[in-house]
């Protein structure tokens, strides 16, 4: 009995998290001007694509009288081909990514869920399917998918460093992976060539923040990842400044040669700067992947 | 308490914990720094890194000194430091203090009290008996507790005068008495004085001697003299010191009876000199009212001079009944009087009803013996009031019935009729000689010279009031000088005559003595012993050693050879002394006084007086520490992260808290800059206003500027050639910081995009229009439109004069002054001739009186001027005077660039004269020039 208002007020509080996260990424989502998603060639759609001539094979149910009209020659109307992709999100959360150095910067792991969530609504609002990548929430369409990725992104992973999904990715589908990619790169190899494996191509986001990128650390110090299970103490944090940037150096090259190889971009993001340039990359990254 | 460099420390012992401090630089080097905790994500990629060396991390050394410099204000601090500590003088047994107690003193006379205050102190601290001896007024030395003691010092007072040989006696007299040895501590005056020697013998043979001794010199002032027309003053000082200026006060009273300070005048002593000396020149009047002089900043005796007859210089007004101008210069009656007199008085001739408003001190009627009523009523009223009269007979006297058969108010006693004649060739007898001055006359005590004879005089009339009044006589008893007093003042009758006829008395030095006396004159200077021999002086007001003027109370009276040579002491009091109607004033010092410091035998220790109070420093020290410790912490916090600020911003704010006492140097930057710009702005007013000077409105577009600025240059050389106005090099103006006032006219082209003037901007150009200025706005377009908001240029015009307080406005009418200042014009081209130019239209109600060419229009400068011919661009010249654009084509284009400049004199003749030309004065010459 004791346990059930504690469980109520909990879902209670759960709830309430997710309008606040929810409108934050409607908001985002509606600063990028949408236009239809057209896969730029013929096919079926809706959307007026070209006239073609006539040829032989071409039903006469498929001649445009309109046009056709106007001269001797009978002219086909082309609908541009349009087709809804399936998206498969993965955010990374695990404990390090719920890290801010900075009371005014927002952790990592707002940062992510609020760019895939604006995401999934600009991919829902351009008739894709979107879900989690995993067997937990194959993708779907209309506005009920959103509120249950928006629910499905406010689980925290106790883990330090969460590996990406690569269970039950659909053939062909395209993938958006959004992490700060500083647990062990093996797994998402392992994840990339799979996904490649199974032709699904998509977007590697990598969230940082800005003292994981400069470092200004000084003197004795312990370090300790969020979740508690790493630590490293160095007696002149000073010194070493350069030999983890360089290390960080060499782990973006990585995932940007992981990327090359298996036909996945990537893409580099800090939560010191705005959303929106972010949220636009990605979308574009989504677009020029379809191609 | 231990004194280490001039500090005394209470626990000194505690010092060697600084030697601790080294070992402290040690510990502190080497324990590392706490680790902060941080959380990273990056952490992963940390895994394997090791740090380059395994030392530990250092504490930055200015750290350890700051630490190191806490500790050691920490120690010194409870060590107790002392600033000027009060060296202890351990001593024991009976202590004799001994105070000169001299005027000399007088000025610090608060400071020995302190002094001698502060030994009683230590006296008392060490149980030591105590007895004070005052050298000007020894007493016999009582050996008496120290606090006892104290509360007797704040009465002791100097006294006016030195030690005087008596009192030495008396003082080494006293100490003989004292059983038993005791030490001395001698306050000295910093005066030597006869004597002194032997009391430093006698107290040094009694035990140890230490004396102190004010380190300025004593200043004095000597009596003033009267040379030259002048008061000469001389200063005297001890010692021969470096150059020193003191000011001399005179102080009397003002008119309305209040004592003030009449005049001052600077005296310097030059280096090493003991003198100084200055002359203060006054007029009589003021001169008779200074009752002192006093050196500025001295409160002592020595420092005042008291005045007295000596500076006085009285009024005589001489009278004589026969003007005999013409006889020998030798029988005036008057001439031994005035040569009497001349030297110590102010000698005034004239008649008497003349003379008497003047309030003479003295009449002197010589052989007068009728007065008219008037006269004698005025003459009896001035003596009455205190005048002295001073009547000598004559052969008219003798001749005349006055004072005859009753006593005459104006004369002292009754005369015999005819007088006598002694010695000569019809007379029994020898002339004879005077007798000896009795007691009570004025004039006791004057040597009576051999050569003295009377031989004719007028006499007395036996009376019972006769012996009173007779104050010299004959040494037949027959009176010769007598005297009664009447009402405040007094008749003196000398029974002779003033001149050489009836006796030798004008001939001698006695006249001129017995003049004295009698307060006719004064003798210049101090007067000797001899000349006071017989007189006895009361004091009326003597001097303390302070120099204030006390009330003589029941002072005995001083012999006159006393007052003159014996030294101060108690029963000589400087002060003022008065004998009958004289005054003299005995001063400390005397005109060859010199005042040689004390010079004491080598081996007594000589000390100041002053001595600066104990300051206890442990308070700051530890206070410092504590300063210090609190940047230590804020420095530690900053280098270990924890203060959430970079370390630069450690290192700033320590530098903040460094600064906090120094002035912001942004302050004083900016002081500076604003005090530039103030420079630059006088300088730009300078040059503005210096010249007549065209303006321009910078638009921000450098080529439109650069043409304005060498249209209006050009603009300006051809009113330089061909009109008497001569203006400076045209400048070009920002609204926004330059000051407007100093241009008749401003040009202001009209571009699209050249930025809005702001509400102040405009505030000052409406400002400016409002007194009498002209903005000739150019839209530069007229080629391409007409006037209005058809173009950029156009819409631009009337989004900057919206907020231009401007008049209604119409194009130029025919009869506009700007027609006629100076050219007789009808169009205004420019470089472009295409429109109509607006002015402040006519008022309404203006009519064209009948044979008269022109109306009566505005009566004042039409505040704008709006066109669009680019007129700069018309008027445009280089350096060299070539035009710098084309206008027109050919001589047309010559002809219309010459219009152009026709319309720009008329421009700034019409600015320059305003409605001069309007005027109908100048109708029949311009009507003559127009052919009609």
């Amino acid at each position: 009995m004791s346990h059930s208002p504690t469980l109520h007020e909990r879902s209670e509080a759960e709830a309430g998290r997710l309008p606040p996260l929810l409108a934050r990424a409607e908001q985002l989502a509606g600063t990028v001007l949408l236009g239809e998603h057209g896969r730029r060639r013929a096919g079926l759609g809706d959307d007026f694509w070209q006239y073609r001539p006539a040829q032989p094979g071409d039903s006469r149910r498929m001649i445009d009288h309109r046009r056709s009209a106007r001269g001797d020659q009978q002219f086909v109307r082309e609908r541009e081909w349009q087709i809804a992709q399936s998206v498969m999100l993965w955010v990374d959360q695990g404990a390090s990514m719920r890290f801010a150095s900075d009371k005014a910067l927002p952790t990592k792991i707002d940062r992510a869920r609020l760019l895939a969530l604006a995401g999934a609504i600009l991919l829902v609002r351009g008739g894709e399917r979107v879900g989690l990548a995993g067997p937990a929430l194959p993708p779907r369409r209309g506005n009920d998918q959103i509120a249950r990725l928006a629910a499905a992104f406010c689980a925290d992973d106790p883990a330090d460093y969460a590996a990406p999904e690569h269970r039950a990715m659909v053939p062909h589908a395209r993938a958006v992976f959004i992490s700060d990619f500083l647990g062990p790169l093996d797994e998402v190899r392992m994840a990339l060539t799979k996904a490649a494996d199974r032709g699904v191509r998509g977007v590697l986001l990598q969230i940082l923040d800005p003292a994981e990128e400069a470092f200004p650390f000084r003197g004795r110090t312990i370090f300790e990842s969020v979740g508690h299970t790493l630590s490293h103490e160095t007696m002149k944090a000073g010194d070493l400044r350069a030999r983890y940037l360089d290390r960080l150096a060499a782990r973006k090259a990585d995932l940007k040669e992981l990327c090359r190889v298996t036909g996945w971009q990537a893409g580099l993001h800090h939560t010191g700067e705005g959303a929106q340039s972010a949220l636009l990359w990605l979308y574009r990254a989504l677009d020029r992947g379809a191609r | 308490m231990t004194v280490l460099a001039g500090m005394g420390f209470a626990a000194p012992w505690l010092l060697l914990g600084l030697a601790a401090l080294p070992i402290l630089w040690l510990l502190l080097r080497a324990i590392p720094p706490a680790p902060v905790r941080r959380m990273f994500p990056g952490v992963s990629l940390l895994l394997g890194l090791k740090d380059d060396e395994t030392v530990s991390d250092r504490t930055p050394w200015w750290l350890l000194v700051l630490r190191m410099l806490a500790m050691g204000a920490v120690i010194i601090g409870l060590a107790g430091p002392v600033l000027n500590p009060a060296r202890e003088q351990r001593g024991s047994g009976p202590l004799l203090i001994v105070l000169d107690a001299s005027w000399a003193g007088a000025t610090h006379w608060p400071d020995r009290i302190a002094a001698a205050e502060a030994q009683l102190t230590e006296a008392g601290r060490n149980s030591r008996p105590v007895a004070i001896l005052r050298l000007s007024e020894p007493e016999a030395p009582v050996f008496l507790p120290a606090d006892v003691w104290r509360g007797r010092l704040a009465g002791m007072r100097p006294e006016p005068w030195q030690p005087t040989r008596a009192q030495v006696d008396a003082a080494l007299a006293a100490l003989a008495a004292v059983e038993g040895g005791f030490d001395s501590h001698w306050l000295s005056d910093g005066l030597d004085y006869p004597g002194r020697d032997r009391i430093v013998a006698a107290l040094r043979g009694r035990g140890a001697l230490r004396v102190y001794q004010g380190a300025t010199a004593v200043l004095g002032l000597a009596p003033v003299r009267f040379e030259d027309g002048a008061l000469q003053l001389a200063l005297r000082r001890s010692g021969q010191g470096p150059a020193r200026e003191a000011t001399v006060l005179a102080q009397g009273t003002d008119p309305g009876g209040n004592a003030r300070v009449l005049a001052s005048v600077p005296a310097r002593f030059e280096a090493g000199a003991d003198t100084a000396s200055a002359a203060l020149s006054l007029p009589a009047e003021l001169r008779a009212r200074i009752a002192r002089f006093e050196v500025q900043g001295q409160r002592s005796a020595g420092a005042v001079t008291l005045a007295d007859d000596g500076l006085r210089r009285r009024e005589v007004a001489l009278i004589a009944g026969r003007d005999d101008r013409e006889g020998l210069e030798l029988l005036s009656p008057l001439h031994y009087l005035q040569k009497a007199l001349a030297p110590s008085a102010d000698v005034l001739e004239g008649a008497l009803t003349d003379l008497l408003p003047a309030n003479p001190d003295v009449v002197v009627l010589a052989d007068v013996a009728t007065l008219s009523a008037v006269e004698e009523t005025a003459l009896s009223e001035w003596v009455e009031n205190g005048g002295m009269l001073l009547r000598f007979a004559g052969p008219r006297l003798a001749a005349s019935d006055i004072s005859r058969a009753q006593e005459d108010p104006l004369m002292p006693v009754r005369l015999r009729s005819g007088g006598r004649s002694i010695g000569g060739a019809m007379s029994w007898g020898e002339p004879k000689t005077l007798a000896e001055f009795p007691e009570n006359s004025p004039f006791h005590g004057l040597r009576i010279p051999d050569d003295v004879n009377v031989t004719a005089q007028v006499v007395a009339q036996p009376d019972p009031t006769l012996a009173d009044r007779v104050i010299a006589a004959l040494s037949d008893g027959t009176p010769l000088v007598t005297r009664k007093p009447l009402g405040q003042g007094q008749v003196v009758l000398f029974h002779v005559t003033a001149n050489a006829e009836w006796s030798t008395l004008p001939l001698s030095g006695l006249f001129v003595e017995m003049l004295e006396r009698l307060a006719v004159s004064s003798s210049a200077g101090a007067p000797d012993a001899g000349e006071l021999d017989g007189t006895t002086w009361t004091p009326v007001q003597v001097l303390d050693g302070f120099g204030a003027l006390r009330d003589a109370g029941t002072l005995p009276g001083v012999e006159g050879p006393a007052l003159a040579q014996a030294p101060l002491g108690p029963d000589l009091r400087p002060g003022l002394y008065r004998s009958g109607d004289r005054r003299l004033a005995r001063n400390v010092l005397s005109g060859d006084s010199v005042l040689s410091p004390a010079r004491w035998p080598a081996d007594i220790p000589v000390e100041g007086l002053g001595r600066r109070a104990e300051l206890p420093l442990g308070g700051a020290f530890l206070g410092l520490a504590l300063i210090l410790l609190v940047l230590d912490v804020i420095a530690a916090l900053a280098l270990s992260g924890r203060l959430g600020i970079a370390r630069q911003g450690a290192v700033s704010m320590l530098g903040a808290l460094a600064l906090l006492a120094a002035p912001a140097p942004g302050a004083a930057q900016q002081a500076q800059q604003a005090q530039l710009t103030r420079q630059g702005e006088s300088e730009f007013a300078i040059a503005a206003a210096g010249e007549l000077t065209l303006a321009h409105v910078l638009t921000g577009d450098a080529r439109l500027d650069d043409i304005a600025q060498a249209g209006l240059r050009g603009l300006s050389d051809t009113l330089f050639f061909r009109t008497s106005v001569e203006p400076a090099n045209p400048v070009g103006i920002d609204l926004e910081t330059d000051e407007l006032a100093f241009f008749p006219m401003l040009y202001w082209p009209v571009t699209p995009d050249q930025p809005t003037p702001s509400r102040e901007a405009y505030a000052r150009l409406n400002a400016y229009l409002r007194s009498g200025g002209l903005i000739l706005f150019d839209t530069r377009d007229a080629d391409i439109t007409g006037f209005g908001a058809a173009s950029p240029n156009g819409r631009k015009l009337q989004e900057l004069a919206a907020p231009l307080d401007i008049p209604p406005l119409e194009p130029v009418p025919r009869d506009h002054v700007l027609t006629r200042t100076f050219y007789l014009l009808q169009t205004f081209p420019g470089r472009h001739s295409g429109r109509e130019v607006w002015v402040e239209a006519a008022p309404p109600d203006a009519e064209q009186i009948e044979g008269m060419p022109f109306r009566n229009l505005n009566d004042g400068v039409t505040p704008v001027v709006i066109g669009g011919n680019d007129w700069a661009a018309a008027w445009a010249t280089d350096r060299d005077g070539n035009p710098l654009l084309p206008v027109g084509r050919g001589l047309t284009g010559e002809r219309q660039r010459e219009l152009a400049f026709r319309f720009g004199v008329n421009l700034v003749m019409h600015v320059l004269t305003g409605n001069y030309k309007s005027d109908q004065v100048h109708v029949p010459a311009l009507l003559e020039r127009l052919g009609q």
